[in-house]
């Protein structure tokens, strides 16, 4: 009997156990070299002392603030950008209209497709060689291609930011639409007949009921742009790039030693981003409630 | 405290006609109940009143004033859903102030009457727990105060007491009544149950696919009933076909006397009938209307017996003192009182 209550104590964790012993190897596991590295345990290269050396040599440079900022700017407005866009969309398409199936399908179209696509179809679009240019060009709105504003590889990264709307757009749509479908039209129709203008019924009726759903995926949302490299790095200037861009940067570099200060930024774009995470939490719950 | 008037209101989707030329008025601070079965209307009705439905024609007047351009929000006119539906991001009190709040109305002034409220609604101490914390009666309790709060010129409620039990419904029954009285506030009440109607209301609109039916006090629909259909609503199927002539009623049970006063029948043919507690077991000879009828099956109710009776073809029933005693399959003579009986239109039957 003791054995048969033992083993139904332990079964559900025995069960989440490869699943969970994944996730902890692979990213604890990863967390833990890095920041082993970081602290100048690296053995490939005779390095065992442990030091905050790197740390200080990453803060005391520019370049890594320069950096920040141009990623934590690209993170911010995208993630709010995408937010807006798609609670505002998703608002539109829960309206049965004619047509609203296909454009709810078309809405959904660009999830399943990698960002590096993406990113090419951007550069097909809008770089100064790109269709929308040509087209300008062809109806004499410009008189030369080069004449098109400059929106790849530009300081303030517009096809890295139209990149990202076209793919998280959808994403934090969808979720926003499920979630308005479910609601359905009566919450509103009662704040109608209390006196709700259609300001104040988003506001104080729909925004509080939406909110869980745009946080949890903004969320995720901010953290993947933030961290992800491929997309600046194919569409960004070269200064100033994004952290993970130059940390990727760094720990590509054929010289060993600068894997430490690699690992260092990555922690520390690690632990900014949770520091932000739950910043933009906090003020985003408490900016619905009051 | 509003006068309402209904005038010709249509609304129609698609193909069905969901509200048919609807005209009536409703007094200031009068409580009105739409009655009638599921899908008859009468939540569409009070969607019109709202705006939250435009209709497809006619006119709803708030004091002589068309509602037809006001929107919903500038109308006054506030509706408690049959769901309770609190908002489920908002405390008690913030449900209850919603309404003042997007008036602009200032904090102190909108505490106030949020408190004066839930005392109002017997739920002092609550506005500051959370809706899902509160029982079915309390939430729509809750709804109410949301509603009331704003002093609405007309209150619509749709269905409300359908989703609690039979306790709680006879107390909101009775908090709803004394609250409606208090305030006078004009009320639009629907429900499909003719006893929260009669019990409720100062009139009943009756309707049936759309179409009003009567529009009367609630003792009419039981004295009074425009048609079969609607004493069968009421329930009341005991009809007796006859040709009317003057103060009398030729049936296949003999002639009958009626007051000639009492009843609008034209001449001809019509359809005699007389509520199961008004016709009389034990029959008084010198009153006269006395008929033969069959006893098909009593049933003992606790407070009365239940009869059937057949009368000439037709099944009667008939509500008798509980000690009512006969043998089923024997003939009785029951009376029809000359001033009990009411006479329909036959084309209705």
């Amino acid at each position: 009997m003791r054995w048969l209550s033992l083993m139904e104590k332990i079964r559900a964790p025995l069960m989440v156990f490869p699943a969970v012993a994944l996730i902890v190897l692979l990213f604890f596991g990863g967390l833990v070299v890095g920041l082993g590295q970081s602290l100048g345990y690296f053995p490939a290269i005779d390095s065992f002392e442990l030091t905050f050396r790197y740390y200080g040599e990453v803060l005391s440079d520019n370049t890594f603030f320069e950096s920040l900022w141009q990623t934590f700017r690209l993170a911010l407005l995208s993630t709010v950008m995408s937010s807006i866009l798609a609670i505002a969309i998703a608002l539109v398409l829960r309206n049965t209209f004619r047509g609203s199936r296909f454009f709810t399908f078309l809405f959904q179209l660009s999830i399943p497709i990698p960002h590096l696509v993406a990113a090419a179809g951007i550069v097909l679009l809008v770089s100064q060689s790109g269709i929308i240019a040509r087209a300008a060009y062809a109806a004499g709105l410009i008189d030369a291609p080069r004449d098109f504003p400059v929106m790849v590889f530009d300081r303030a990264g517009t096809a890295i930011q139209l990149t990202y709307l076209w793919k998280e757009v959808p994403f934090i749509g969808i979720v926003v639409l499920a979630i308005l479908q479910g609601i359905g039209p009566q919450y509103e129709e009662i704040a109608r007949t209390l006196g709700a203008n259609a300001w104040q019924r988003f506001r104080y009726v729909l925004l509080p009921l939406i909110m869980p759903g745009v946080l949890s995926t903004s969320i995720i949302v901010f953290a993947y742009v933030f961290a992800s490299y491929e997309i600046p790095l194919l569409l960004g200037v070269r200064h100033p790039t994004t952290l993970p861009v130059l940390a990727f940067q760094s720990y590509q570099d054929p010289d060993l030693s600068l894997r430490p200060q690699a690992m260092a930024m990555s922690i520390i774009l690690t632990l900014i981003a949770v520091v932000l995470l739950v910043a933009y939490k906090r003020l985003a719950r408490y900016a619905v409630n009051t | 405290m509003t006068h309402v008037v209904l005038r010709d209101l249509t609304r129609r989707f698609g193909g069905v006609t969901a509200v048919d030329r609807l005209s009536l008025e409703i007094n200031s601070g009068e409580l009105v109940a739409f009655l009638g079965p599921s899908g008859c209307g009468k939540t569409t009705t009070l969607r019109m009143i709202t705006g939250l439905l435009l209709p497809t024609s006619g006119d709803v007047l708030f004091d002589n004033k068309s509602m037809i351009t006001v929107p919903t929000e500038k109308r006054g006119a506030v509706m408690v859903f049959q769901k309770h539906l609190l908002f489920p991001t908002m405390t008690v009190g913030q449900n209850v102030g919603f309404g003042l709040r997007m008036q602009g109305v200032e904090k102190r002034e909108m505490q106030r009457r949020v408190d004066e409220m839930l005392e109002l609604v017997k739920l002092p101490g609550f506005a500051n727990r959370r809706a899902h914390e509160l029982s079915g009666g309390q939430q729509q309790r809750v709804a109410l105060a949301r509603a009331l709060v704003v002093r609405p010129k007309v209150l619509l409620l749709d269905e409300p007491l359908a989703n609690l039990d039979a306790n709680l419904r006879l107390e909101m029954r009775e908090l709803i009544r004394n609250i409606q009285r208090e305030m006078s506030i004009t009320t639009v009440f629907v429900t499909h149950d003719q006893e929260e109607a009669v019990m409720l209301a100062d009139r009943i609109a009756l309707m049936f696919d759309g179409l009003l039916q009567q529009y009367a006090q609630p003792q009419d629909f039981y004295q009074r009933p425009t048609s079969a259909r609607v004493a069968h609503f009421f329930r009341n199927d005991n009809l007796l076909a006859g040709i009317r002539r003057g103060a009398q009623v030729e049936t296949a049970l003999g002639t009958l006397e009626v007051d000639a006063d009492r009843t609008q029948q034209p001449d001809g043919k019509v359809l005699v009938t007389v509520r199961p507690e008004d016709v009389r077991l034990m029959p008084n000879p010198d009153e006269g209307n006395c008929v033969e009828a069959k006893v098909l099956l009593q049933v003992y109710m606790g407070t009365h017996t239940q009869v059937q009776l057949d009368l000439a073809g037709h099944t009667w029933m008939v509500h008798s003192p509980a000690h009512f005693q006969a043998q089923v399959g024997q003939t009785i003579t029951v009376q029809l009182p000359r001033s009990n009986i009411w006479l329909l239109p036959e084309s209705a039957s």
